[in-house]
């Protein structure tokens, strides 16, 4: 009896609060995502061909995204019976497009007009105990191009 | 000319999908499963453990002799009366009833494996007349029996055993967390069958001893009077082992009218030497001087 109660506290505060981080972060993402749509990605491995060779680094953008105590529930009662894992794949997509943005954020801050060979790494993080409520951790990062300054520009 | 990526549409990794769409019917769905066999599994067990002879019974609550309180004078004076209201009762011969009496404050008594029964001196304390305790009493044989100890110990062992192994195959504490409480209030509904089941064969032992059954309502009466009994009345009877009392006594008057048993003439009162013992019991205890005894 007193089990339940706690169970539907904590889904309560994991259910409101997990729904309103959730909510706020998609918001975030596609007005970030509009504003950066210039920064072209480009999964290619090599550069497109320049004249004027243009500088290029290394930019990465990482995030770490925990779940929420309702998504962990939600997922136990889903490996009873399989298909498909709702309530963990927005937690994958928010990660993986934060990832990239915070990486497009970075190129642009050093005026890059494009990323290529960009790549993607996530990575579960907990430490393997049963009931420990888990994170996962995105990774994008990529070669970030500035175009060289044309003479005479 | 300028390039940019597309806008990619939403809604392809990610459902748009109520949350709790997923959630409520994951719930209903593995609960109404887990309710399912557990009732399945119950039946089994019950069944099957009604075929234990009650010689193994006896055999198993042996091995826990060694913890037994000793016997005084109250142990012999409960143990007489549930010899007597055992004869009422039509006990087949090879189930003999054994009392053991606690010298405790807990009030409650309860029957175990083997035919024993245990009273607590706080539920002595508090009855005020023989035919109370002789429907406390008769309940509990009832539940021998019944066979009730030996249904629930397979009923715990089987629903025991299925519930470890789907939270421990779930990989996942929480959900399997869930399971067990569901498995645990089916299981409860089992229980409340069985105090429902003893009610009726207490009553109608007490009419046979007696020739009325004045006094059967008394505990009933007396538990709504517990400390924890507000507390405990307002908790639905789903999530107890044992149904509520107002509905407790409220069948046992209507079986009492259906059968024309009455409840209205006078009690016998304890013997006067168990009352002393009892008491004498009870002074020593925290200054407790009343004796809690219920006016009549």
């Amino acid at each position: 009896m007193f089990d339940l109660i706690v169970l539907g506290t904590l889904l309560t505060f994991g259910y409101v609060f997990g729904q309103i981080a959730e909510k706020r972060h998609y918001r975030s993402i596609l007005r970030r995502e509009q504003q950066l749509r210039q920064l072209l990605l480009v999964p290619s491995r090599f550069p497109p061909m320049y004249v004027h060779p243009p500088q290029t680094f290394l930019v990465s953008g990482s995030v770490v995204i925990s779940v929420d105590f309702f998504k962990v529930f939600v997922a136990g009662l889903r490996q009873l019976i399989g298909g498909r894992m709702r309530s963990y794949e927005s937690l994958i997509d928010r990660a993986r497009r934060e990832a990239v943005l915070r990486m497009k954020d970075e190129a642009r801050k050093h005026g890059a007009s494009m990323i290529f060979n960009v790549k993607f790494e996530a990575v579960p993080l907990y430490k393997g105990q049963r009931n420990s409520v888990q994170s996962v951790e995105a990774l994008a990062y990529g070669t970030a191009i500035i175009p060289a300054r044309r003479p005479g520009t | 000319m300028r390039y940019e990526n597309p806008k990619v549409p939403e809604g392809i990794n990610v459902t748009s999908e109520h949350p709790l769409k997923e959630f409520s019917q994951l719930l209903l769905g593995v609960v109404a499963v887990t309710v399912i066999i557990v009732v399945m599994l119950t039946l089994l067990a019950e069944r099957i453990a009604q075929h234990i002879p009650f010689q193994m019974e006896v055999e198993i609550a042996g091995q826990y002799r060694g913890k037994l309180p000793v016997r005084t004078a109250v142990t012999d004076y409960l143990q007489g009366l549930a010899d007597r209201l055992a004869v009422s009762q039509d006990l087949p011969a090879d189930m003999r009833i054994t009392v053991h009496y606690v010298d405790d404050a807990t009030v409650n008594a309860f029957a175990t494996l083997g035919g024993n029964i245990v009273f607590f001196r706080g539920l002595l304390e508090k009855m005020p007349d023989e035919n109370a305790l002789a429907m406390v009493m008769a309940h509990e044989i009832a539940h021998v029996r019944h066979r009730h100890p030996v249904m629930s110990l397979g009923r715990g062992v089987v629903i025991g055993l299925a519930l470890a192994a789907v939270a421990n195959f779930s990989g996942n504490d929480l959900a399997g967390r869930v399971l067990g409480e569901a498995g645990l209030l089916t299981v409860l509904g089992f229980t409340r069958q069985q105090e429902e089941e003893a009610d009726q064969t207490a009553l109608a032992t007490l009419a046979r001893q007696y020739g009325h059954v004045s006094g059967a309502d008394t505990f009933f009466m007396l538990a709504k009077t517990l400390p924890h009994a507000g507390i405990k009345e307002k908790i639905p009877s789903f999530l107890s082992t044992h149904p509520a009392t107002e509905n407790r006594i409220e069948k046992l008057r209507r079986l009492a009218q259906q059968n024309g048993w009455a409840m209205n003439q006078p009690t016998r009162p304890l013997p006067e030497s168990i009352q002393v013992q009892i008491k004498h019991r009870s002074d020593h205890e925290s200054g407790n001087v009343s004796t809690h005894f219920l006016p009549r």
